[in-house]
Parts: C-alpha cells; sequence; structure tokens
C-alpha cells in the first residue's frame, strides 16, 4: 500500500461525501491508502484569495501543506480547485526564495515552517501512472463493468492549466482521462469544445451567476449533441457547478437538460461493486438513476 | 503613456490625440502587475488570442486583451474600477495559448490584487474569506450533509478544522496578519 495524505477540501466532504467515501475505498482496491490530513482547511479558495490577495493565498495553502510535511507524506486530493491551490502553492514556494521567505515569516506567527519536503498529487494521475496504479490494474480491480454506458468527459481548468507550470502535455485535446473511463468498460464519448470551462471559477459563480450558468449551458448543448449518458470529471467543484446548475438553469433558461454528472471516484466505486447508496448518490441535485438504469 | 513634449509644434498638433496623450496613465501600473502577477505583460503585441480563447468574451463587454493593453499603458484608474476584471474564471485558455508566452490569468489577478488595495472586492469574495475565518471551510458542513456521512460510514464532521477546531487559531493568525477579517468585515458592513 502506498500511503498519501488524504486533502478534502471543501465541496467534497461537505457536499457530496459519496465522492470521499469513494475515494478512500476504491483507492484500497489499487494499492492506495488515503490517511486523513488533521486539521486541514479551505486550500484555500483560489478565486476569493487569490484575487484579494496572492500573499495571503500562499499563506494560507502553505499551512495546509505543512501539515503533510509534518505527517512525513505526499499529498492526495481529488479536486481541481484544490490542486491549484495545494500543488501550484508548493511548487511555487519550493522553487521561489522570496515567496517562500515571505510566506514563512507569517507561519513562524504559528509555529510553523514551509520546508518543500512533499510533492502533490491529485488522485486521477496516480491512477493513470503505470508505475503507481496504470489503466490495467485499475481495469482489473473493476467487477461491475459499466458496459454500454456512454460518458463524456469535463477535464476542468486548474488540474492541467496552464500546462507550463504543470506536467500533463497537451492541454487542447487531452484523452487519458477518457482511458481511465474505458478502463471502468464505458465508452468515452467526446464532444465539442470539450476543454472549455464549466463556468464556475475565479469566483464567477458568486459574482454572476447568470454568466457562469451561460457558459455551463454552452458546454450541455455540447454534450447533448454528442448524446452522453452521464457527463463525468475530477473536481467536486465542476461538479457542482453542472449539477445544481442544471437545475439553475432550468429556472433561469427554461431549458431542462437531465445529465447525471458524476466525479470519476463515483465511477469507479459503482464500477467496483460500490450501491448508489454507498455513495450517496441521491445527494446529486441531477438525478442520477437514468443513468444506474443502464448500467445496472 | 504620460504627456510627451516633443518640441515640434507639428507633431505636437498631430499627436494631440487622446490615444498618444492620456494624462491619467501610471507607469507604475505595469510595474506593480507584472511584479504582483509574475508575468511578463509588457510583451503583449495584441494579437488577441486570449481574447479568442475566453469564455466570458462571447457573452459580456469583457475582453482580456483590452486589459492587456491598458497594463501596457499604465491605465490604472480605468482597469482597477471596471467590472468586467471580475468576469475571468481563471480558465487559463488565454495563458496556455498566448504567442508571447504571457499569463493573461496572472495579469488579471495582479489587477484585483491592485483593486483590493483600494477596497473594490465583489462581496462574494469577501463572504466566503469570512466563511473561512469562522469555520476553516469556504462551504462549511451543514445538517443534511452531517446526516449523510454518517450514513456512509463516515465521521460526521471531516477530520479537518471541523472536527478539530484548534486549528482554526492558526487560521485566523494568518488572516489577522494581514487584516483581512477587519477588512471584510468594514467592507461588507459599508455596502449594507
Ligand atoms: S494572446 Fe498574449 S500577446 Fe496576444 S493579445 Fe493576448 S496577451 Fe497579448
Ligand atoms: S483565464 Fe480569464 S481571461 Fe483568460 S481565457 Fe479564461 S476567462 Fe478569459
Amino acid at each position: 500500500m502506498r500511503q498519501y495524505a488524504f486533502f478534502l477540501g471543501c465541496i467534497a466532504p461537505n457536499r457530496y461525501p459519496g465522492i470521499e467515501a469513494a475515494a478512500i475505498k476504491t483507492s484500497r482496491n489499487v494499492g492506495i491508502e488515503l490517511l486523513p490530513l488533521n486539521g486541514a482547511s479551505c486550500c484555500p479558495a483560489p478565486g476569493a484569495f487569490g484575487s484579494i490577495d496572492l500573499k495571503i493565498w500562499y499563506a494560507m495553502a502553505a499551512r495546509n501543506v505543512v501539515l503533510a510535511e509534518q505527517m512525513g507524506m505526499d499529498i492526495a486530493l481529488i479536486c481541481n480547485g484544490c490542486y491549484k491551490s495545494i500543488y501550484e502553492v508548493n511548487e511555487k514556494l519550493k522553487h521561489n526564495d522570496d515567496l517562500r521567505d515571505g510566506v514563512n515569516e507569517v507561519l513562524a506567527e504559528i509555529d510553523m515552517e514551509f520546508k518543500g519536503s512533499i510533492d502533490v498529487w491529485h488522485l486521477a494521475e496516480l491512477y493513470y501512472d503505470p508505475e503507481i496504479v496504470g489503466v490495467k490494474k485499475l481495469a482489473e480491480s473493476v467487477t461491475h463493468p459499466l458496459t454500454g454506458a456512454r460518458i463524456a468527459v469535463h477535464y476542468g481548468c486548474h488540474l492541467m492549466k496552464p500546462k507550463k507550470e504543470r506536467h500533463f502535455g497537451d492541454t487542447e485535446h487531452p484523452m487519458w482521462i477518457e482511458e481511465l473511463v474505458a478502463a471502468l468498460g464505458a465508452e468515452p464519448v467526446q464532444y465539442r469544445n470539450k476543454m472549455l470551462c464549466c463556468g464556475a471559477g475565479g469566483g464567477v459563480r458568486g459574482f454572476d451567476l447568470t454568466h457562469a450558468l451561460d457558459i455551463t449551458n454552452e458546454k450541455l448543448i455540447n454534450l447533448q449533441e454528442a448524446g452522453a449518458d452521464a457527463l463525468t470529471e475530477v473536481c467536486p467543484f465542476c461538479q457542482l457547478q453542472y449539477d445544481r446548475g442544471q437545475i439553475e438553469i432550468e429556472e433561469k433558461f427554461g431549458v431542462t437538460y437531465g445529465l447525471p454528472v458524476l466525479h470519476y471516484n463515483e465511477l469507479l466505486g459503482l464500477a467496483q461493486g460500490m450501491s448508489p447508496d454507498e455513495l450517496a448518490l441521491d445527494l446529486h441535485a441531477v438525478s442520477v438513476d437514468p443513468f444506474l438504469k443502464k448500467i445496472l | 503613456m504620460a504627456k510627451t513634449k516633443y518640441n515640434d509644434p507639428k507633431l505636437e498638433e498631430k499627436l494631440r490625440d487622446r490615444k498618444y496623450y492620456i494624462t491619467d496613465s501610471n507607469p507604475e501600473f505595469l510595474k506593480d502587475v507584472e511584479r504582483i502577477g509574475r508575468t511578463i505583460a509588457h510583451m503583449c503585441f495584441q494579437c488577441g488570442t486570449c481574447t479568442g480563447s475566453c469564455p466570458s468574451a462571447p457573452r459580456s463587454s469583457y475582453r482580456i486583451r483590452l486589459f492587456m493593453r491598458k497594463a501596457v499603458m499604465g491605465l490604472e484608474d480605468e482597469a482597477l474600477t471596471d467590472p468586467d476584471l471580475w468576469l475571468c474564471t481563471t480558465c487559463y485558455s488565454c495563458t496556455d495559448r498566448c504567442p508571447r508566452d504571457i499569463a493573461p490569468t496572472d495579469v488579471i489577478m495582479a489587477m484585483r490584487n491592485l483593486a483590493a488595495r483600494r477596497d473594490i472586492i465583489p462581496r462574494n469574495f469577501l463572504k466566503t474569506t469570512q466563511l473561512i475565518y469562522q469555520t476553516g471551510h469556504g462551504v462549511p458542513n451543514n445538517d443534511v450533509n452531517r446526516a449523510a456521512r454518517r450514513k456512509l460510514g463516515l465521521t460526521e464532521e471531516p477530520p479537518t478544522t471541523h472536527m478539530y477546531p484548534e486549528y482554526i487559531k492558526g487560521i485566523r493568525k494568518i488572516m489577522d496578519h494581514y487584516g483581512l477579517k477587519e477588512r471584510a468585515d468594514r467592507i461588507l458592513a459599508e455596502g449594507e
């Protein structure tokens, strides 16, 4: 078992706890043990904090990183927004003395010090990495293949972009999450403008909901055109935007899509035989039932 | 650009256009933006690839290329008081595609930081920081979720600041170091 400090963020544990439960269980089946990162907080929200003062964002994110340094463990997480804060701040502080010194001055007030001794990973990249898990081992963990389901992927923005500060390569037409979907026995579906943002980031969801939803609506139009049975992503904030967003779009724009939206770990949970109840799928705003009927 | 004297009446006459003589320009603005955003905004040659990549452009008057120009021209007041500044979703599409290797997204972040120094911050941003000051979470737990967590066999409170509130003290100290709580309270109260 490889062990990681599991950074939860906010939306998974506090709105879609099924993602948290699924991540812990499904990872164990492929040789990853996720241990609680006690006392962690919001990453903090890169849109809200970064926009007000990047220095506060660095310091607050660094506090979370230091908790994992104290455990002596790399961080694994399940949200692109958290990745933006935790991964990016960890890398920036490792490689820029001026930033690290500034942050450590503040952290000294709470008896902490950023050392730069750990790495930060998104669970999805650990699944894809053949040296950690890999598509083959992932496929072997499947007991209930999602045969016949056509699933589209939303990559989100902050995992892979900006590409020069990441290590995922192509950000125009990536296909690696589709490979993770195919490993579950489902059929990945392509759609127009796949890499378009969900609309929620940068504080826009809170600042101008209609504007944010209009972006989401464009994505939903393209997804409907492709005939997807479900949309999967690796970011609970994107999930919230698509899932609750569909209800809001119905109210504001009068269009209904009924497209089930599932985090990749929820899909993996289903494929490893977890029941909808064990994943709290009833907490989703858009009913997942049409999708479940297809696969169960 | 600050007004330049050319000592040539004909040239002065030709350039008497506001486009060339902008008196409210602050040359320090570009430097501030580049320092905070850690990106080379002055390299922008106005190709428009950024606006062409931007999800917010087709549905608003927000134009990232325009903000790039305002950075270079030093049009600080115009840029920082424009509400469009807050329509960037920080998707980084422009950053990945900019042929000059600039990060327009980080130019926006730097401008937002500078706007924040003038107390121009949307309310929803401030409310998120207040929630984190109170609970450690921007999206805190609630009763429906606690019940669901119990059913899933998870702890009612996740093992974060929710389960260990003693860690909130450190978070408050960091935010207080920057006076963020006090500022958020004050700006929100002024807007009531
Ligand atoms: S893409 Fe780059 S060079 Fe082109 S206008 Fe935008 S910031 Fe300037
Ligand atoms: S990062 Fe902002 S400015 Fe750049 S393309 Fe995305 S929304 Fe537009």
